[in-house]
């Protein structure tokens, strides 16, 4: 959970980080009166730091120290272990089965997710009758919690009773009459646990993108008609690289929501032995809840919010979000 | 242990008022002086095990205290939530309780603070237990603990699919388990032969069903020898279960209760229960013909899995060892302790207790077995780890070999 809040500062940091070398220039061009001014905006400011060092500085550095320590099973400190919490991650023959799980997932359910979102927008952009209501729909899976979600899903899904089963069974597509174990295999359950989170992420990144269409001004697309563009040749040419802002915010947000994402693999993979369903957000709860060991737990968190930070660091690199178009 | 005592979430809700009621109403005295009035007091401190928790140990009290009017019993109900934060603040505050009824009590009693049992009931009364529950209290060959409550588990066998399948009678013996099964099985239509939840909820509890009843164990309070030879041929009896097709199918991540509810609805021939299944069966599917009979074993030799929560007494000053021994003679005879443990729904520890409730169709079972009863080796401190280890690893032996199955949960319990 802490890491959540920890890499939540980056989008931000992230998207302010370019436009703020210009704004910081100004005032200190103006003279050298910045103590006054620091003194003057301090208080207006404090509540706002107090916050930022409360739930976002102090639970990372927290987290941070937790990671070299020799924590014992009911929580008592025993000292300091140096870094070998992280030589345990990084022994842990699972790790990088698991590393690379979870970068499958990540990409997947980004890409999946991002594509679908176009597709919707465009459709709730076009003007029809009902519009409010199928908009209001979209946002369902959004609304709903999405332990909730997922449960139906895994209910779903359960041989026996299950009615996603029962289904596949009845148009002949399982044929064992009970169906089929999808969440008692780690491939199928993995897989299943990646269509839900698309479905949970496609309300936020539709609306995004739905903003970013508002923002296409109508003349561009006239111009476009008018030189005789077609629909295809607009969209791509026109609409998308406008919708560039919308995007990258997009899959930004959707990269950390989706790489920090727990419950639908906690639900989804939670009875399966072993570690091949898992990834890096599973295997923190598995260090905490199954083994009790919390100083390993906040290593393995250390080295996610690490892996985010690179992974977002590059995407601005590559994609630069806030380039004007 | 705790939690396998705890039924539903309904207990929250009686904790709270427990907690209520016995912060205002209760006692009576101004919660002064041990001894006003040359009173005792005694301090009992326990656990919400259902709604009923609280009236019955009030109603034990009433009766308790007419018969020894110099002898004031305070309760205490806590919610099991809360029970071990505030045993432990009693306890460095100097204000432990006389009685407490708890899980855990190896450290207390490493600690020193406890009477040995026998030093507090009388001699009748302490041979009345069960002596594999009081074997169970022993930390160093001395029981600082009475047992109080008990959970055993047997085999629910679907009669009616048993039949369907040619065969004559529940098996006793691992083989006859496996060829009734594989009948069972071979029905078709989504029957499976023996239902066997090795899933992440209470692999733990499946695993030393049959470990145990191959001559294994799980280790004691001082190792946890998982990784030991004498499991192996359960373990590799797993295997030969799931390989034959004799289980449903995914054993490896089954869990426990959406699959008891699977075999309520009549499609699994066998599989493990414990007392409150017969309730669920009554609930859901009131029609199924079953019957319960002891786990079967290796070599047919009677063996369940046990849990079993306790009672224990704090030498506090020393001065209330007589009356704490009056209350629990009082507590432990049968017209007193057998209503109080059917109305809680568990099983009684003593043997006059199983003697009384033989009749009891429900519970005579788990009441054959009982005696029986081997236990989680609890009071070890790496009992939690390797706990967690067989949530989380023992499934994989529906793929791996057992060897290596074992192994690995040894190396995560070592390495906690």
């Amino acid at each position: 959970m802490s890491s959540t809040t920890d890499v939540s500062p980056n989008p931000t940091g992230a998207a302010a980080g370019r436009p703020r070398p210009g704004g910081a220039k100004a005032p200190a061009r103006r003279g050298k009166p910045g103590g006054r001014d620091l003194a003057a905006a301090l208080p207006w400011i404090t509540p706002a730091l107090i916050l930022i060092f409360g739930v976002v500085l102090f639970p990372a550095v927290v987290m941070f120290y937790n990671s070299t320590r020799d924590i014992s099973l009911s929580g008592l400190d025993k000292g300091s272990v140096g870094f070998d919490n992280y030589v345990e991650v990084f022994q842990f023959p699972y790790f990088w089965p698991i590393f690379f799980r979870t970068i499958v997932w990540v990409v997947v359910v980004v890409a999946f997710t991002v594509v679908i979102s176009l597709g919707l927008a465009q459709i709730l952009n076009k003007a029809f009758p009902g519009r409010q209501l199928v908009r209001l729909v979209v946002i369902i899976p959004w609304a709903a919690s999405v332990v909730m979600t997922t449960m139906v899903v895994y209910y779903g899904l359960e041989p026996y009773f299950g009615i996603i089963n029962k289904f596949l069974v009845d148009i002949g597509l399982v044929d064992t009459p009970e169906g089929y174990g999808w969440t008692k295999n780690p491939a199928t359950a993995f897989m299943w646990s990646i269509i839900v989170a698309i479905f949970v992420s496609l309300p936020f990144t539709t609306y995004t993108i739905l903003a970013g269409l508002a923002t296409v001004p109508g003349d561009t697309l006239e111009a476009a008609k008018m030189d005789g563009a077609g629909a295809a040749r607009t969209y791509f040419t026109i609409v998308l690289p406008q919708l560039r802002g919308a995007l990258s915010v997009a899959v930004l947000i959707n990269i950390i929501n989706v790489f920090n994402s727990l419950p639908i693999l906690r639900v989804m993979t939670g009875s399966i032995p072993g570690y091949d369903a898992d990834t890096i957000m599973t295997m923190i709860f598995k260090y905490i809840q199954n083994q009790h060991k919390v100083d390993v737990a906040s290593a393995l968190s250390v080295v996610a919010f690490i892996i985010v930070i690179v992974i977002v660091a590059v995407y601005v690199k590559v994609v630069k979000p806030t380039k004007e178009v | 242990m705790k939690k396998s005592l705890r039924f539903g979430t309904a207990l929250a809700l009686a904790a709270t008022a427990s907690l209520t009621l016995a912060s205002c109403g209760f006692g009576g005295g101004d919660g002064g002086g041990d001894s006003a009035g040359g009173k005792t007091t005694l301090d009992l401190l326990v656990p919400s095990y259902s709604d009923n928790t609280q009236g019955l140990w009030e109603d034990v009290i009433t009766g308790f205290e007419a018969q020894n009017e110099d002898i004031d019993v305070k309760l205490e109900v806590q919610s099991w939530d809360n029970l071990e934060t505030v045993i432990t603040t009693k306890i460095q505050g100097g204000e432990a309780p006389d009685i407490y009824n708890g899980g855990p009590f190896a450290g207390f009693a490493a600690d020193e603070l406890l009477y040995p049992a026998e030093d507090v009931v009388s001699p009748e009364t302490f041979s009345d237990f069960q002596d594999s529950f009081l074997a169970n209290a022993e930390v160093d060959g001395t029981a600082y603990a009475l047992p109080l409550i008990a959970s055993a588990r047997a085999l629910f066998v679907n009669n009616a699919l048993l039949e369907q399948a040619g065969v004559s009678a529940a098996p006793t013996t691992w083989d006859e388990l496996l060829d009734a099964a594989t009948k069972v099985s071979k029905l078709g239509g989504g029957v499976a032969g023996y239902g066997m939840p090795l899933g992440s909820e209470e692999a733990q509890a499946e695993a030393a069903v049959w470990l145990w009843g191959g001559g294994g164990t799980f280790g004691d309070a001082e190792a946890i020898t998982v990784d030991d030879p004498a499991n192996l041929p359960g373990a590799e009896q797993i295997k030969k279960m799931i390989d034959a097709g004799a289980t449903q199918a995914d054993p490896g991540s089954t869990d426990r209760t959406p699959l008891m509810e699977i075999f309520v609805q009549g499609k699994i021939g066998m599989q493990v229960g414990l007392p409150p299944t017969v309730g669920q069966i009554e609930d859901g599917n009131p029609d199924l013909d079953y019957s319960i009979v002891p786990i079967p074993t290796k070599d047919g030799s009677p063996f369940t899995l046990g849990v079993m929560d306790q009672l224990m007494a704090f030498q506090n000053d020393g001065d209330k060892q007589e009356a704490i021994t009056k209350f629990f003679d009082y507590y432990y005879s049968a017209d007193v302790y057998v209503p109080w443990v059917q109305a809680e729904g568990f099983l009684p520890v003593t043997k006059s207790g199983a003697e009384q409730l033989q009749d009891d169709e429900a519970l005579a079972p788990f009441l054959a077995v009982l005696p029986d009863a081997q236990f989680y080796p609890s009071s070890n401190p790496k009992w939690q780890a390797t706990d967690g280890a067989f949530k989380s690893l023992f499934g994989q032996i529906q793929s791996k070999p057992a060897q290596d199955v074992l192994t690995e949960i040894q190396k995560q319990v070592d390495a906690s």
